[in-house]
């Protein structure tokens, strides 16, 4: 029975880290550079939640549940803004400077947002006003327990990455988004604009980040500003688990790392559960970069 | 060529520009204050300073140390190691004569082996790391108690206050919260607790149920974690979403309200706290006296016994010197060895430093959390 | 005829680039008296500037000269660290007599590490990277093998015994540094003139065509991690012998980062990049405390600044000066 709730435990944080996989498999799979700087517009979007809530309940006098909608969508656009600001200042001009500058530029990036969040909102741990979101269980079976909010988040994760997945593969948009992928040359020559495109990936991207940062802060209803970092790279593990640049595989990722890890903490210790994380990567690098389900970017010759 | 020349000339002297030191004043007696005033831990380090400044402020308003102000210095370690080593060479090299501080063990250690080599005098308010006091560093004292205190008092107070038998521990594999999980797993297995379940969580960790399913089912009685509020503040909160019935006891770095905030109120009511005595707490008239001038000045009580330890050591100082007639470290280290007892402190009766520079005595007491998330003192306690 | 002072300037510039032992000299004999006049505060600012020249260097060895992205360098400064100690502590062994296998335990670790991954492209080798380097932290947190400490780290390190002489005052370790740091330039220089040297740059700067002309990619590159990493070690034994108190966050990625920097942002491929690197992401904001909070912020401003501006860095080598600037053209 302990196995079954592990399971479910392992599912839900999994639909974390595949929710904020799928923002840097978006990036990656376009401009094949690693946003670090993912990872905190995600932990933004927590962030902005908190505000957020804390000023719509004061204004309404009182937590109202269906506030959520509203100041999800606001959080969603601001921290989607931001992207595509940081994309346009940081990544832009490094387009043409060769794989070390982007690096170097995002994680650059990374550091400011960490430090603004901590300056502005201090270091200390914010709550999520209560009452917004749904407490209580769902079902429960001899001691396991599933919660309406853990089925929300699965279900929202999920809703997300198959939006996301049609829009990639079914609209004009997700098409030209695809063909600058593969070729931005000959997308520029057919007539792609690709400087859009570029910011249309980095509105979506972290767009998704900020919704999933949401999602998170008020799963767990308490957090600080180090939630970027090691979601961040969890998340980016998640996605090349899967194999980068593809969709489906993030969401595989993210589920499978969610499922190793909450086993490993549960069965032998949460102090290795990180070190696990790692060795994962590691080894999925060396003998199957491509990831599970494949990498969905086109290899220069 | 030139132009790189040029701005590394310039950087060389911007470098050197900040080399010009300031001129300290002559006829003050210096006192130093280290303590994390940005970081993680900056709102202890916040208040150890503003508790030291209110005191120097009243001091040299009745006239000083012997006739002579006295000049606190004030440096920013921001809890760790490496930092805290650089602004102990610079409050060495300021021509302090004591220094109070750390916050954390971590910071403390590298500092008090600086000051041990310039001979200073250096008392710790909060630092309960043993290992400190194991050095022979003979003008290092600390006015906390250490670890092995609580881990002892912890033993106690699930064995003959909750009576439990099947005991769990938790860390956070930090400096502090390991120590102290060893000490109480020490001081429990000793008095007869089969301690089922000991294992560590990271200190950045956010999620924890799969370690909060498995503590469930090991049928544990009580389950003590000595790690910090905010992660203590997540357990309690998943430990009930879960629907676990564990009985938790936190550590002293536990006892902040804000945990409370983070697990919500009915998921926190009902636990316990090992810790010194919260500041509302201490009924003695200098400790009340301290708490209205505190709140004068800085418009709010002080929320954490960290801040009138710094307090305390301040006086411990005072006191020495005034004692004494004297700044000199070795007359006042010895003096704090050999003759300082029975002293009335802000934390209660000071009983006196052993010789390796620890507080005798302990005073440990166990809260619980009442439905209104507030932390009162628990009508049983264990025996002294 | 007169000399203009512009040409009179350059002559003089001339004529010393061509007696580089002159102003090299004269270097060494202002870091020697530099820190006589300093109280030992400043003095300890200069060892820690002068140990983040020497992780700079190691550190450009990789990154500089091979080309290759390494962001958990911090990890092998640490495992230098910690040899020295545990060899020190457990084993009684003289802090000096730990240095050579402190070295060779980062070597070691960086071949073992390294070799499998070498053939991975760019961006994903700095990920692997960083991986490893948390890897290590973590284990050191986690007390592997029961003799790191945990998170405590491990504390009462001797001090180095040099001669006779136990080195406890910031000046000594200032000098012994300086000493070691002599001995890395002059290495480094070497290096960079030799054949092994100029092989790295074929790499660095086409892979692929290097392979055609027969070099041994994998070998040579596996060669620049290994003999980064053991220097890198060094610098930890060092470390050690002058706190005497180590911790896991020595092996933290920020750190990793900021000697990243240095060499990147002070100039990749050079030893005077280096030194400016060290100068400004050390030793400015240790004495510019009042931007303390703010420091992180303005450290990624750089970065994104620099990377726009400037991407070689500040005081780059010329070839790669070159390289960037021809990959731009493209």
């Amino acid at each position: 029975m302990q196995f079954l709730q592990q399971i479910i435990n392992g599912m839900t944080i999994g639909s974390f880290y595949a929710l904020v996989a799928l923002g840097y498999t978006m990036v990656y799979g376009v401009l094949k550079m690693i946003n670090f700087a993912h990872g905190d517009l995600f932990m933004w979007g927590a962030f902005l939640a908190f505000t957020g809530l804390h000023v719509a309940g004061s204004l309404t006098g009182q937590a109202q549940p269906w506030l959520l909608g509203p100041v999800f969508i606001a959080v969603t656009l601001v921290v989607a803004g931001i992207g595509v600001l940081v994309e346009r200042v940081a990544y832009r001009p490094l387009r043409s400077a060769g794989r070390l500058a982007p690096i170097i530029s995002a994680l650059g990036v990374a550091f400011i947002l960490e430090s603004l969040a901590r300056n502005i909102y201090g270091p200390r741990w914010l709550s999520m006003p209560q009452g917004f979101v749904p407490s209580g269980v769902l079902m429960t079976y001899q001691d396991v327990r599933l919660s309406a909010l853990q089925l929300a988040v699965l279900l929202i994760a999920f809703v997300l990455m198959a939006g996301l997945y049609v829009f990639v593969q079914r609209t004009r948009t997700g098409v030209a988004m695809r063909a600058v992928a593969l070729d931005p040359l000959t997308a520029r020559l057919m007539g792609i604009d690709v400087d859009r495109i570029i910011a249309t990936v980095f509105l979506i991207g972290p767009g998704l980040g900020g919704a999933a940062g949401m999602t998170v802060g008020l799963y767990y209803g308490s957090f600080d500003f180090t939630l970027g970092w090691t979601f961040g790279l969890k998340a980016f593990i998640a996605a090349i688990l899967g194999g980068i640049g593809n969709i489906p595989g993030a969401m595989v990722g993210g589920m499978l790392l969610g499922l190793i890890e909450t086993l490993a903490s549960g069965y032998l210790s949460p102090q290795w559960k990180d070190v696990i994380a790692y060795v994962i990567l590691i080894l999925i690098l060396m003998f199957r970069p491509t990831g599970l389900l494949g990498e969905r970017i086109a290899e220069k010759v | 060529m030139s132009k790189r020349l040029v701005m590394s000339i310039l950087i060389v002297f911007s470098m050197l520009g900040g080399l010009v030191g300031c001129g300290g004043s002559k006829g003050t007696i210096k006192i130093g204050l280290q303590g994390p005033m940005t970081g993680d831990y900056a709102y202890e380090g916040q208040g150890f300073r503003n508790a030291v400044e209110l005191l120097v402020e009243q001091t040299n308003a009745a006239g000083g140390i012997n006739g002579k102000k006295v000049e606190l210095i004030v440096e920013d370690d921001a809890g760790d190691p490496t930092q805290s080593a650089l602004v102990a060479q610079r409050l060495v090299d300021a021509g302090v004569v004591a220094v109070i501080g750390a916050y954390n063990s971590t910071a403390t250690e590298p500092a008090s082996e600086i000051y041990n080599e310039a001979g200073i005098l250096h008392i710790t308010p909060s630092s309960t790391a043993v290992r400190l006091t194991q050095k022979g560093f003979k003008r290092f004292f600390r006015v906390c108690f250490l670890d092995d205190r609580q881990g002892l008092f912890a033993a106690k107070f699930m064995k003959e206050v909750l009576n439990a038998k099947n005991v769990g521990i938790l860390h956070d594999n930090s400096t502090y919260a390991q120590g102290l999980a060893e000490e109480t797993r020490t001081y429990a297995e000793q008095m007869g607790l089969n301690v089922a379940f000991y294992d560590a969580i990271n200190p950045n960790d956010k999620d924890f149920s799969p370690i909060l399913t498995r503590i469930g089912a090991a049928n544990l009685d009580a389950v003590y974690f000595t790690g910090y509020h905010s992660q203590a503040g997540l357990l309690l909160k998943q430990s009930a979403e879960l629907g676990l019935k564990v009985q938790w006891i936190g550590g002293n770095a536990a006892n902040n309200p804000v945990m409370v905030e983070i697990a919500g109120v009915q998921n926190a009511k009902g636990m316990f706290v090992t810790t010194e005595p919260l500041p509302q707490d201490l009924n003695y008239p200098e400790a009340k006296k301290f708490i209205a001038d505190y709140k004068a000045k800085y418009g709010e009580e002080p929320a954490s016994v960290w801040t009138i330890m710094a307090a305390e050591a301040f006086n411990v100082i005072r006191y020495a010197m005034e004692q004494t007639k004297s700044t000199d470290p070795a007359v006042l280290a010895d003096y704090l060895h050999n003759q300082f007892k029975n002293v009335n402190g802000l934390t209660g009766p000071i009983l006196g430093f052993d010789e390796k520079g620890d507080r005798l005595g302990t005073i440990h007491v166990a809260y619980v959390i009442d439905e209104n998330g507030n932390f009162v003192l628990y009508d049983k306690q264990p025996s002294p | 005829m007169t000399q203009s002072p512009s040409s009179r300037w350059t002559s003089l510039l001339t004529s010393l680039r061509a007696k580089p032992w002159l102003w090299q000299g004269a270097i060494v004999i202002f870091l020697l008296l530099l820190p006589l006049p300093l109280g030992n505060y400043y003095r300890t600012v200069l060892w820690r500037t002068g140990l983040y020249v020497m992780l700079g260097l190691s550190l450009n060895l990789i990154v500089g000269y091979a080309g290759l992205f390494q962001l958990g360098h911090a990890a092998f400064f640490a495992i230098g660290a910690y040899t020295a100690a545990i060899l020190n502590l457990r084993l009684g062994m003289p802090l000096l007599y730990t240095f050579p296998l402190a070295i060779g335990m980062a070597a070691l670790l960086a071949y073992l590490i390294t070799r499998p991954i070498l053939h991975l492209r760019g961006d994903y080798l700095a990920i692997v990277t960083i991986a490893f380097g948390e890897v290590v932290r973590l284990s050191l947190v986690n007390n592997l093998l029961g003799i790191t400490g945990g998170a405590n780290g491990l504390s009462g390190i001797a001090r180095p015994v040099l001669f006779g002489l136990t080195l406890r005052q910031p000046i000594h370790h200032y000098y012994l540094l300086l000493g070691f740091l002599v001995l890395t330039v002059i290495a480094m220089q070497r290096l960079e003139q030799s054949r092994l040297g100029r092989a790295w740059m074929y790499i660095r700067e086409d892979e692929v065509a290097a392979e055609a002309m027969g070099l041994d990619t994998a070998r040579l590159k596996l060669l620049a991690f290994v003999l980064g990493s053991g220097w890198a070690g060094l610098a930890g034994a060092l470390y050690a012998g002058q706190l005497t108190v180590i911790s896991p966050d020595m092996a933290k990625f920020m750190e990793s980062v900021v000697m990243f920097c240095i060499v990147v942002l002070g100039g990749a491929g050079s030893i005077p990049g280096v030194v400016v690197g060290a100068l400004g992401m050390v030793t400015l904001p240790e004495l510019f405390r009042p931007l303390k909070d703010w420091r992180d912020a303005w450290m990624g401003l750089a970065m994104v600044l620099m990377m726009i501006a400037r991407p070689e860095g500040l005081w780059p080598s010329r070839r790669i000066q070159m390289e960037l600037r021809e990959e731009e053209e493209a």
